[in-house]
Parts: structure tokens; sequence; C-alpha cells
């Protein structure tokens, strides 16, 4: 597995830098395996609600929060980006 | 520095306006007739799908022309408030045998009246300024509900407006009794006035805590709230022949997470125990609780474990927000009204829209009324921010 | 008439864009220093956790700098402390944001920006950041905002004999809303007040009588003109008469006919 961000990877390290205000991490450091939830980046239920509406915004398509895949496609930014590559309408 | 104790307040007046009635003889039949307020959201331009608590009749009531200045949604909810029950003339004796300045107004609200400011924003002028309907600057400030109540009681002392999310208008009865126990006032006139406005709706909506159907707290298949608009108010005074009683409080703060409750109800047991502390009291003794109950998933299932763990058996504990959807800053003053009005009926509302109960339940929280003689209660108001009230009522002899 | 017993001053803070510290604001009362010549950014709030510390809007920042520094002051911890939050406005920003966004893009709310828009954030952050349990509340009042933030802070400590900590700050506005609610730079103050310990202490002795606004204290130091445009600013004479060692009696508005006289005892 590569350790390096695909284009599409890192534009959406960048969304999730701006949108959560992640003080102090480049986009371009966030692993693409690295979790992104409790461990890894930490990030919480809000954070979770907050990238799905940013990425809802961009993207236009909706994440469900009760999508019982969730935890899959939330799991890394990997995941999250092969996630909105299949979904994105824009 | 004297210790100044504390000691329990009369209750002798109060009113309550919701969806489920205006006043406390409508808000009783309500409660006894299983009567819900709640409606199909059709509230603003592109309404949610999910239920609300709407106060019927708003629009066509503007404010008298005295009151022109506090003109908005909030405020002619807050006038509809202080005029039933004779409320506004129980408050012009008292005011009669303090003195104007002797009364405190302290009035609980999450938004107050944020919604003229949406509107504004849905009509500014060409120049980016408000229209001059709404160029009212005491309205766009969240002091517009303390100020307007303050002025049409025509009172002169201390004004004060809280908001802290669900807690607020049962904290200042807290507020209130710490006043006048210091010699800074002789009476309150303690509420709360809350009205739907997109900041909350779509607020909310944004946590995705709104239900889409009707609210069923404590319910196994409970998902999320439904907002309501009421309005409530009290007036406590040091010392009166008859009347209920502020038994005692309790507050609190999580220290958790901003809309998350500490998932072992840290703060809440405090609030609790501080409750029961200060006015003496025992679970045991305890007849008639009014949970927050919001059907939120977390809320409820922190809530269901306090009660099942410190309660006996036969304590009634019941959620009223099927009633009358929840009410945000004027939650306290609702429930704390409502817990009263079931002190005096001997009505114990049960838990409206509720199919199943949690299991995390006990066997004190119930869905259908009862019909018990009751003289002690507890109001609980846990609120977004953690912010935690427990009031404790009564009536008959405080012994 | 009626007045509470004297209570103790045991921390002051300060927070201005201009005079960004007690030290500083007190110099610049006392004409003994010029304000700073640049804004300084607004203060980072060091005791939140990453998580909440990257969500804090401009009034929790502002009110958790000044309430962290009147903790030091009074060399309290602050997780004992119950706390009194008062703001004239709240969060302008945010209630730009959320007016704006709900006339356009309703279903579109930021969740992060709502669950900041309430009153009571600031206390809330507060208690996360200090891990306390003890009670906070979050007022308004309008023009007597700061007033009555004091009067319900000193009535806790007077009714519970225990320390508070009170804390009132207002921001810059933006947009429509500023227009109606008009606020310029971000303006923080907080005491922490306390039942009186010892004869070194610094102490306020409150009353609350009838009056109205002709009779108020106005402020006169240096610093008046630089948080003139600030909805705060009816908080300033009090901290004026702060930065003197001299006693001093201030009085401030509580309502429209009603006035808060406070007399500040004299300090080592």
């Amino acid at each position: 597995m590569s350790a390096i961000q695909s284009a599409g990877e890192r534009e959406l390290a960048e969304l999730i830098v701006t949108a959560l205000n992640l003080e102090g991490v480049a986009p371009a450091d966030i692993e693409p395996e690295a979790a992104l939830f409790k461990t890894g980046l930490g990030l919480d239920s809000i954070d979770a609600l907050e990238l799905a509406l940013e990425i809802s915004k961009r993207y236009g398509f909706q994440l469900r929060s009760d999508d019982e895949n969730n935890l899959r496609i939330f799991r890394s930014l990997r995941s999250l980006a092969a996630h909105i590559e299949r979904h994105r309408t824009t | 520095m004297s210790t100044l104790k504390f000691r329990p307040l009369r209750v002798t007046a109060y009113t309550v306006c919701s969806a489920a009635g205006t006043g406390r003889a409508a808000t009783l039949s309500a409660l006894v007739e299983r009567r819900s307020g709640l409606t199909p959201n059709d509230f603003g331009a592109s309404p949610l799908a999910t239920w609300i608590g709407r106060v019927p009749g708003l629009e066509e009531q503007a404010l008298p022309a005295a009151w022109a200045e506090w003109e908005c949604r909030n405020n002619r909810l807050a006038w509809r408030g202080l005029v039933t029950d004779d409320f506004v003339d129980a408050v012009a004796a008292a005011r009669e045998r303090y003195g104007a300045e002797r009364i405190a107004v302290l009035i609980g609200t999450s938004t107050a009246s944020i919604g003229a400011s949406e509107d504004a924003y849905r009509r500014l002028e060409s120049d980016g300024r408000y229209p001059a309907d709404l160029r009212r600057p005491i309205v766009h400030t969240p002091h517009s509900l303390g100020d307007f109540v303050q002025h049409a009681l025509a009172l002169r002392g201390i004004a004060v407006t809280v908001a802290t999310a669900c807690s607020s208008s049962a904290k200042v009865f807290g507020q209130a009794e710490r006043l006048i126990r210091a010699g800074l006032a002789d009476a309150a006139v303690v509420g709360g006035v809350d009205t739907l406005c997109g900041s909350t709706l779509f607020g909310f909506n944004s946590l995705e805590l709104i239900a889409s159907e009707r609210c069923r707290p404590f319910d196994v298949a409970r998902h999320g709230i439904n907002i309501g608009e009421a309005a409530g108010f009290a007036l406590l005074e040091r010392e009166a022949g008859s009347g209920a009683w502020l038994l005692g409080y309790g507050e609190s703060s999580d220290a958790h997470h901003m809309s998350a409750p500490h998932p072992e109800g840290v703060g809440a047991r405090r609030a609790l125990q501080d409750a029961l502390e200060s006015s003496q009291l025992t679970p045991a003794s305890i007849d008639y609780i009014n949970l927050h109950g919001t059907a939120s998933l977390k809320n409820d299932e922190v809530e269901a474990r306090l009660v099942a763990d410190l309660f006996p058996s036969r304590t009634f504990a019941s959620s009223t927000k099927g009633w009358t959807g929840h009410t945000l800053g004027a939650a306290g003053i609702v429930e704390a009204a409502i817990s009263l009005i079931a002190l005096e009926s001997g009505w114990l509302p049960g838990t409206l829209n509720t199919g199943q109960l949690d299991p995390a339940c006990g066997p004190q929280i119930r869905r259908e009324n009862e019909q018990r003689r009751a003289q002690r209660a507890l109001s609980f108001s846990f609120g977004f921010g953690g912010s935690n009230c427990v009031l404790a009522l009564g009536r008959g002899d405080l012994t | 008439m009626s007045a509470l017993p004297p209570i103790a001053i045991e921390g002051v803070a300060f927070w201005h864009t201009r005079m960004p510290g007690w030290t500083i604001a007190r110099a610049v009362i006392r004409g003994e220093q010029d304000a700073s010549a640049t804004p300084a950014p607004r203060p980072t709030p060091g005791l939140l956790a990453p998580t909440e510390r990257r969500r804090a809007p401009d009034t929790v920042a502002l009110a958790l700098e000044v309430a962290a520094r009147a903790c030091e002051a009074a060399d309290r911890s602050p997780a004992q402390l119950r706390s009194v939050f008062a703001s004239t406005y709240g969060d302008l920003g945010i209630s730009d944001y959320m007016c704006a966004t709900l006339a356009g893009t309703p279903t579109l709310i930021s969740p992060t920006k709502f669950h900041n828009s309430v009153h009571n954030a600031a206390a809330g952050y507060w208690s996360i950041g200090t891990a306390s349990h003890a009670s906070y509340t979050a007022i308004s009042a309008y023009r007597y905002t700061f007033a009555s933030a004091v009067l319900e802070a000193a009535t806790q400590v007077v009714c519970d004999e225990q320390p508070v900590v009170c804390v009132a700050f207002d921001v810059e506005a933006k947009g429509p809303l500023g227009t109606v609610a008009p606020s310029t730079g971000l303006l923080g103050v907080a005491l922490v007040l306390a039942p009186p310990r010892g004869e070194s202490q610094r102490t306020l002795a409150l009353r609350v009588e009838q009056g109205s606004a002709a009779d108020i204290t106005q402020a006169r130091s240096g610093a008046a003109a630089l948080v003139a445009e600030n909805a705060l600013a009816p908080c300033l004479p009090f901290f004026e008469a702060l930065a003197h060692s001299t006693p001093a009696s201030v009085v401030l508005a509580l309502s429209d006919h009603c006035l808060l006289h406070a007399q500040v005892s004299g300090s080592q």
C-alpha cells in the first residue's frame, strides 16, 4: 500500500484540515492509511458531522450517518477519498 | 461573614403557555386527556420534516402599542404568558406590597429573539441594512426578553436574562433564592420563554438530534427531539401565607462535551444530590419527578440509569416533552409549572408517545398517567453545554 | 437600599486588543504607558485540549484567557470555582454566520458553529477545559451586563461562602447585525471574588439603589477612548478604580432605574 497521497487524497486532506481547523497539521502529513477517528488524528463525532457537511458541499453527495459502512468509510483518509471518488457528483 | 441559610420560598403565582395549552387549567386538561400539543412542522419557508410544539395564534397577536419597541415573536409569547392566569395582576399586587424596586426579574431563554435577526437577514435592504421595522436594537440582543418582561411588569430593580440552554429557566429559581436570601430583593419574577426559530431547528438538525416523527422519550426506538416553544413565569416570595414551595435546588456542570451529556451522569447526580440536601429530602420522600427526557439517545439513557440507581420503585417519574416538545430555555419553568400542577391536582402525567421503554429504565419511569396524592416533586433540567439544574418543589406543610 | 457585606477581590484580569493584559491595561489607565501600537492577535486558550481549542470561537478564546489569568492572580484552582459568564451580545461573528446561512442554505448549518452559538459556550468550554463540575451561569443584561455579572457573582460569594470567578466579554460585530448590535475589538475582563480572609485583601462592598443613568461614573482614563466602541465598555470605570491603589467609589447601572454602588477599598 502506498504511503504517498494521491491527488484526490491530497485534496481531501486539505478539506479536512481547513474544515476542522486542525492547527499544526499539514495536509501532506496525513498518513493515507492512518486512523482518522479516536486514535490517529483523534477526530470525534462533531468532526464527523462537520466533515459530512463539507464533503456534501464540495462533492455534491450526502454522507449518511446511519450508513452501516461508516466505520469502514471513515476509517482513514484513503478509505474516505475512495468513497468520495465513487459517489461524487461535482 | 455570617452564614445566610437557605430557606424555602413561596411560589405565590405561576403560569405556563405551551403547545399543550394556554394557562394552568388548559395544561392540566391536556395532561389528563393525553392530548399532545405536537404537530407536524410548518414553521418557516422550508420546514424540516419533524414535529414541533407550536403555540397557535402568535402571528395575529402583536404586542400592545406601549411595547412596540420590543415587538417580536418571542416577546409576543412572553406577553401572552404574563397575561395568563392573572399573573400580571399577581405581580402588580406584589409591587404594591414590596415596591417596584424590590422585585427582581430573572428570565431564562436559549435564543431570545434571534428569530427577529434571522428575519432581518432575509429582508436586508440593498445597502445591507436591516429593514426599518427591525431596526430596534433591543430585540437583537439576548436581554431582549428580560428587558421586555421588566418593562411590561413596571418593575424597577434587578433584571437579568439567563441563557444556559436547557437549564436556563430552572437556574433562575436558584438565582432568585440567593438574591432574596442576601436581602437584595423581597420577591422575584422568574420564568423563561423560547420561540421557534431557524437557529434551533436547523442547528439541532445539523447535530442530527431532531426526530422526524413525534418524539418518544425513553422509548427503546427513540431517535431525537422535537422542538417546542413556550412561556412560563412564577412569582417567588420570601414569605406568604399560602402557595406552593421552592424547597431547594442543585446546580452543576458535566465538564464533558458541549453537545453530549456525561456518560455516567456525574453532573446530573451532583445537581440532584445538592437539590436533595438543600431541601432536606431523601429520594424516598419524592413523589413525582419531571424528567428532562428529551428523547435524544444519550440524554435519556444517562437519565434512566440515574433514576433507576437512586430512587425507590414507588417514585413516579416521567417526561412531559411528548406534550410540549423540548422548549429549550423555557423547559425549566414549563416543567416546574407542570410539576406544581401535578402536585396540586393529584394527576401525575405519564410519558406520552412512548411505546416500549428502553431497558435502561427502572420501574420509576411511567408511560401511563396516575392519580396519586403527591407533595414533593423534583424537576430535572440537563442542558447543552453540560449545565444541570434540579429543582425541589412542594405543596402543603413544610415538615 | 440593600447592601451585601464586603467581599474580597482576589484576582483581576483584563484583555483588550490594544491592552492585552491587566499589567498593560493598568499602566494605560494610570497614564504610565501608551496602549500597544499594533492590535494583539486573539488569545490562545491554553487550557483547552486540542479538540476544543481548534473549535473555540473568539468569545471562548477571550473569555478563557481572562478567566485563567484571574484565577492565576488569585492563586486559586479553576476547578474549585463556580463561575458567572456574561456578554452583552455573545459571539457576534457566529450570530452573523447563523443568520446569513439560515437566510441562504439553512440545511447547511455547520454543527460546530451551531454548538458554539449558544450563549453558554464560553462557560461550557471553561468547565470542560478545567474539568470543573462546579456550577456556572451565563447571563446577559444589555448595557447593564457587567454590573449584573459582578452583582450575581458577589451574591453567590455571600450566600455560599465560596469563591467565584466572574467573566465578562464582548467581541467585534460582523455583517448586517453590526448595524443594530455595534461592537468593535475584543474586550474581556474577569474577577475572582471570595469571602474575605484577612486585613491585607482588597475588598468590594456593593449596594443596590434606585437612580438614573445620569448618576453613573464616567470613564476618564486614557483607556476610555480605546474601549469606547466595544459593547462591554460600561465596565471600564470599575477597572479604572482597581487600577489605582486608593479607595474608590464607582456607580454602575443595573437597569433603567437601578444603580450598583461599588465601594473598593485601598490596596497595599
